[in-house]
């Protein structure tokens, strides 16, 4: 069954390029829902079935790791697996956000084919 | 040139990497690095500020046409006047310099944090580092014209 997905990126631009590189890439997901920061992301996650989150780190408002901090005490919502799309891949920031509940994180810029092989096992 | 140049192969390649992969657009580094631009006119410039134990600024300054080519390639859509796509664009390239820069200053033992992007645009308008900031520019040729990335950073 295609799986739904959730963009959170505060760049409009940025959420254009992953829905285009998760079409180029061939993966098969069903509606795409956009979130412009952690606390849109939540709003929707209660609203909407989504299947997998693709969030930025470096976000105003909540970024990708306070997003995750409060995603992860809410029971309706902690389960749903969310994985990093920053430029910023350091140990550091992607083991904490890991320590989270991250399943995993891809690195900007991204070609379709790294998202195929990151993503598909997901997809 | 100061002594964060080692970095500067690897900053070209990532710029590189940027435009070939995502704004599906072929560039060259061409030319000599220079230590300023100086006035700069009808163009759009992205930044990120780099703060921590070394403060600095990573900009990438696009005359108006070329940042049109570059949003319209990036977005697959025409876009014919400098609007908020233009800006989230220009914004978007300069972030993921941005964080390419923070891996390579992490690597060699900075520790470095990142703002949010911004733009600014105009007819005629100066970049100008404070006077404690080493300077380098990069040149860049694209088919619709020429484009630099600037890095100003603590020594």
């Amino acid at each position: 069954m295609a799986k739904n997905v959730l963009l959170v990126d505060d760049s409009s631009t940025m959420r254009k390029i992953v829905s285009r590189s998760l079409r180029q890439a061939g993966l098969d997901f069903g509606d795409i829902f956009e979130a412009g920061d952690g606390q849109e992301a939540l709003d929707v996650l209660e609203k909407e079935a989504v299947d997998i989150v693709l969030s930025d780190i470096n976000m105003p408002n909540m970024n990708g790791i306070e997003f995750l901090r409060e995603k992860s005490g809410r029971d309706g919502i902690k389960d749903i697996p969310v994985f990093m799309i920053s430029t910023e891949t350091g140990d550091d920031i992607i083991g904490e956000a890991k320590s989270l509940g991250a399943v995993g994180a891809l690195k900007k810029p991204f070609t379709p084919d790294k998202v195929n092989e990151v993503l598909g096992p997901f997809m | 040139m100061g002594d964060f140049s080692d970095i500067i192969p690897k900053v070209v390649d990532a710029t590189v990497e940027i435009f070939t992969g995502m704004v599906m657009m072929e560039i060259n580094q061409e030319g000599e690095p220079l230590t300023e631009l100086g006035i700069i006119n009808d163009s759009i410039t992205g930044m990120v500020g780099l703060a921590g134990t070394h403060k600095g600024m990573l900009a990438v300054h696009f005359p108006n046409d070329l940042a049109l080519a570059i949003t319209t390639s990036f977005l697959g859509m025409d876009v014919e006047e400098i609007n908020e796509d233009v800006q989230d664009a220009v914004g978007e390239i300069a972030n993921m310099l941005g964080g390419n820069v923070k891996t390579l200053l992490t690597d060699k033992g900075y520790d470095i944090q990142l703002s949010l992007p911004s733009t600014i645009s105009g007819e005629e308008y100066t970049f100008l580092a404070d006077s404690d900031l080493q300077q380098i520019v990069i040149p860049f040729t694209a088919p619709a014209g020429t484009f630099y990335v600037e890095l100003e950073l603590e020594a």
